[in-house]
């Protein structure tokens, strides 16, 4: 059933059961709150997101209004601002003000709002309450009792969403703590979702603490990479020094709010210190690898490809779509087999109920639908791969190595086969004698998309330029030894007709 | 072709007479120039000229010199790491690395602490953005240097530098500067309790 609502003076439709915040946030009107999150339920704690209701004596608290036939609401009148002001002044008066040590400056609710509706002279004049400081509280979370403003937003995430009620408030009044049970501590897999949900500086990510100030980065949006779900997330990257700093979930249909601790590492891999940034060739004299260019190292391969007998391809489920329709099609013609490598120990229908999925590889739909599309099977796993002896192996490693239980084993197997292009991003390939090293670009680097659990494609965009000219994705690798190939035929034919 | 005549100005024989004052005008002012020349060469008049090195010029307090870095009562480097001034700097020449304190009280610190002097345009917004009072501008002026001089000043020296060492009066004691209202011996039965 639609409500006809107006919000200062302008008329709004809304559904029964709906709360006058939500309409608000669903059409961009301003009403500062702390407690009010999306995914969770309705608090009324923080008092802080007052609006007038035309013909009612008092403020209401948008978050917990329904929507009524004909209301009239005022977010921004002379009442309404005054008790945004003090009830802010309210939340600020044990608030320790230790801006310049905390993570959260820059983003902190109460500084915005100070900015925004604040802009008071301090009235207080009695000493603030102190409380507990850094306190290690569980998995990636450190606590600071003083900064926190009693929201209750991360004892409704325990007790909602993730169901482990970890947290509780203690004491009373101007007393009142978060905390855990006495030697108990938050340990599960979603624990960063509260430094994520926290308004202000109460808990910060040990993860990210001191790494960087957040005003020297931009949030880029992404698909997570983590496993088959593809959560929507925004990473915190610097341009400048081209770096990522953390992995922070974006509001979707699939992840909802949320996301899990393992995506929140998915950016370390990206950094320039975890890449491979040129390609190289195995010097057999000097036993190490040599660097080289992309373009001639794949001529290399290109050449090596065109007198051998038996090609695998060991594909990893980490690369797009996009790139497996070229990668499929190209060596389905030189007919290659195409082989699926998954970690051993996987379970591939494994679910923890929340978002995380057995599968760790964000594309392994892709895979299998571009081989479908392409009438193509896959010839088995990693085991089965080893124990061919091809003249050639193309392997196109997994971009995260630790969604794979045992990666190094199998990549020292890898080693035994005679020649091996290893298709990778990343620096540790440089330990291992393969044949050929191939620079590829990470998930930031390439536009292309992801096919989820679901089988919902999710477009992933590209970020940041190539760190490097030489790392390529797959579709320009292969680009680039069909180039290769045609060279080789033009000359075979031009010396041919020679002789 | 037609020959326009011009005819030649009137020869003026009174110009001598006519910038005699000019004369008068210099005339006096090399008596002031003249005279002071000659009363400072005789040590009748106290010059203002410095001769530095060998005499120390004072620029005043105000003065917008090297940085340095202040320190806590304790010698613990007083910085908080908050990225203030490197955020205020137009220059960007401060590079700081910020870590965690073995001290909870302290919490965050820089490990590394770089400025780039080269770089430096010695505007002083560093010091303004301080929300600690951690970096100054002191009141060394020469900094001048050889190629091979390390130009980045790292957090030791800005700290610890040997001409630091009674050189910076302006370091008040840390009793002067935070007022003591109680509230440090005022101790919450929390700071005590289960946490």
């Amino acid at each position: 059933m639609s409500i006809a609502i107006t919000i200062n003076d302008k008329e709004y439709q809304g559904q029964a059961g709906q709360t006058v915040m939500e309409i608000a946030k669903a059409n961009d009107i301003y009403i500062p709150h702390f407690c009010w999150h999306p995914g969770l339920s309705v608090a009324g704690v923080c008092r802080f997101c007052m609006v007038a209701v035309e013909g009612r004596p008092k403020l209401e608290i948008a978050c917990n209004l329904p929507l009524a036939e004909g209301m009239k609401i005022y977010t921004a009148n002379a009442e309404v601002e005054e008790a945004h002001k003090w009830a802010l002044e309210f939340h600020l008066i044990n608030h320790p003000l230790d801006c310049p040590i905390c993570d959260q400056a820059g983003e902190c609710g109460l500084q915005d709002y100070y900015m925004e509706v604040g802009k008071y002279p301090s009235q207080m004049q009695a000493d603030k309450v102190l409380k507990p400081k850094a306190l290690d509280v569980g998995t990636d979370l450190v606590l600071d009792t003083e900064r926190c403003i009693l929201c209750s937003r991360c004892v409704r995430f325990e007790e909602e969403v993730t169901k482990t009620s970890a947290l509780g408030i203690f004491d009373r009044g101007d007393r009142s703590i978060i905390g855990t049970y006495k030697d108990k501590k938050i340990d599960h897999n979603y624990t960063t979702n509260l430094v994520d949900i926290c308004p202000v500086g109460a808990f910060t990510s040990k993860d990210f603490r001191f790494q960087k100030r957040v005003w020297f980065t931009e949030e880029v949006n992404s698909i997570c990479p983590g496993c088959s779900t593809g959560c929507a997330v925004e990473l915190a990257f610097n341009r400048k020094l081209q770096r990522y700093y953390r992995v922070k979930p974006r509001a979707s249909e699939v992840n909802g709010q949320w996301m899990c601790n393992f995506g929140r590492t998915v950016y370390k891999h990206l950094n320039v210190e975890k890449r491979l940034l040129t390609s190289q060739v195995w010097d057999e004299a000097k036993g190490k690898q040599q660097a080289l260019a992309t373009s001639q190292v794949l001529a290399q391969l290109a050449a090596k490809l065109a007198v051998a007998q038996k090609i695998g391809v060991l594909v990893a489920c980490q690369y797009t779509n996009e790139e497996y329709r070229s990668l499929f099609s190209y060596f389905a013609k030189l007919n290659a087999s195409f082989w699926q490598w998954r970690s051993d120990s996987e379970d591939r229908t494994a679910f923890d109920g929340i978002l995380m999925r057995g599968d760790r590889n964000a594309n392994s739909g892709g895979f299998e639908g571009e081989l479908q599309k392409l009438d193509l099977q896959s010839s088995g796993g990693f085991a089965d791969f080893c124990a061919n002896s091809f003249d050639v192996a193309i392997v196109l490693a997994p971009e995260l190595p630790n969604t794979f239980a045992n990666i190094e084993l199998q990549l020292q197997k890898l080693q035994a086969l005679p020649f091996v292009s290893m298709w990778s991003c990343a620096s540790v390939m440089l330990a291992y004698s393969y044949q050929q090293l191939v620079a590829m670009r990470v998930f930031t680097e390439k536009q292309g998309s992801f096919t989820n659990y679901d089988g919902r494609v999710q477009p992933l965009p590209q970020t940041m330029a190539a760190l490097n000219q030489n790392c390529v994705d797959v579709s320009a690798a292969v680009a680039l030894l069909q180039v290769s190939a045609h060279d080789d035929q033009v000359s075979n034919h031009d010396s041919q007709q020679g002789a | 072709m037609a020959v326009i005549k011009v005819p030649p100005p009137p020869v003026d024989r009174n110009v001598f007479f006519q910038v005699a004052g000019y004369f008068a005008e210099i005339m006096k002012g090399m008596r002031l120039t003249l005279g002071i020349f000659f009363r400072q060469l005789l040590r009748m008049e106290k010059t203002n000229t410095l001769e530095w090195p060998e005499q120390p010029a004072d620029y005043g307090d105000r003065f917008k010199g090297k940085h340095f870095l202040t320190l806590r009562d304790d010698g613990k480097i007083r910085c908080t790491a908050c990225f203030l001034c490197a955020t205020a700097c137009p220059a960007d020449c401060i590079h700081i690395e910020a870590s965690e304190h073995s001290d909870s009280r302290i919490e965050k610190f820089p490990v590394r602490f770089e400025i780039d002097i080269l770089r430096c345009v010695f505007c002083g917004m560093c010091e303004e953005a301080c929300p600690v009072d951690a970096i100054r501008l002191g009141p060394e002026y020469a900094m001048a240097g050889l190629a091979g001089d390390k130009w980045v000043y790292t957090k030791d020296y800005l700290a610890q530098r040997q001409e630091l060492v009674g050189g910076v009066e302006s370091i008040k004691a840390e009793s002067a500067k935070h007022i003591d209202t109680g509230a440090d011996k005022r101790r919450s039965y929390l700071r005590h309790g289960v946490h």
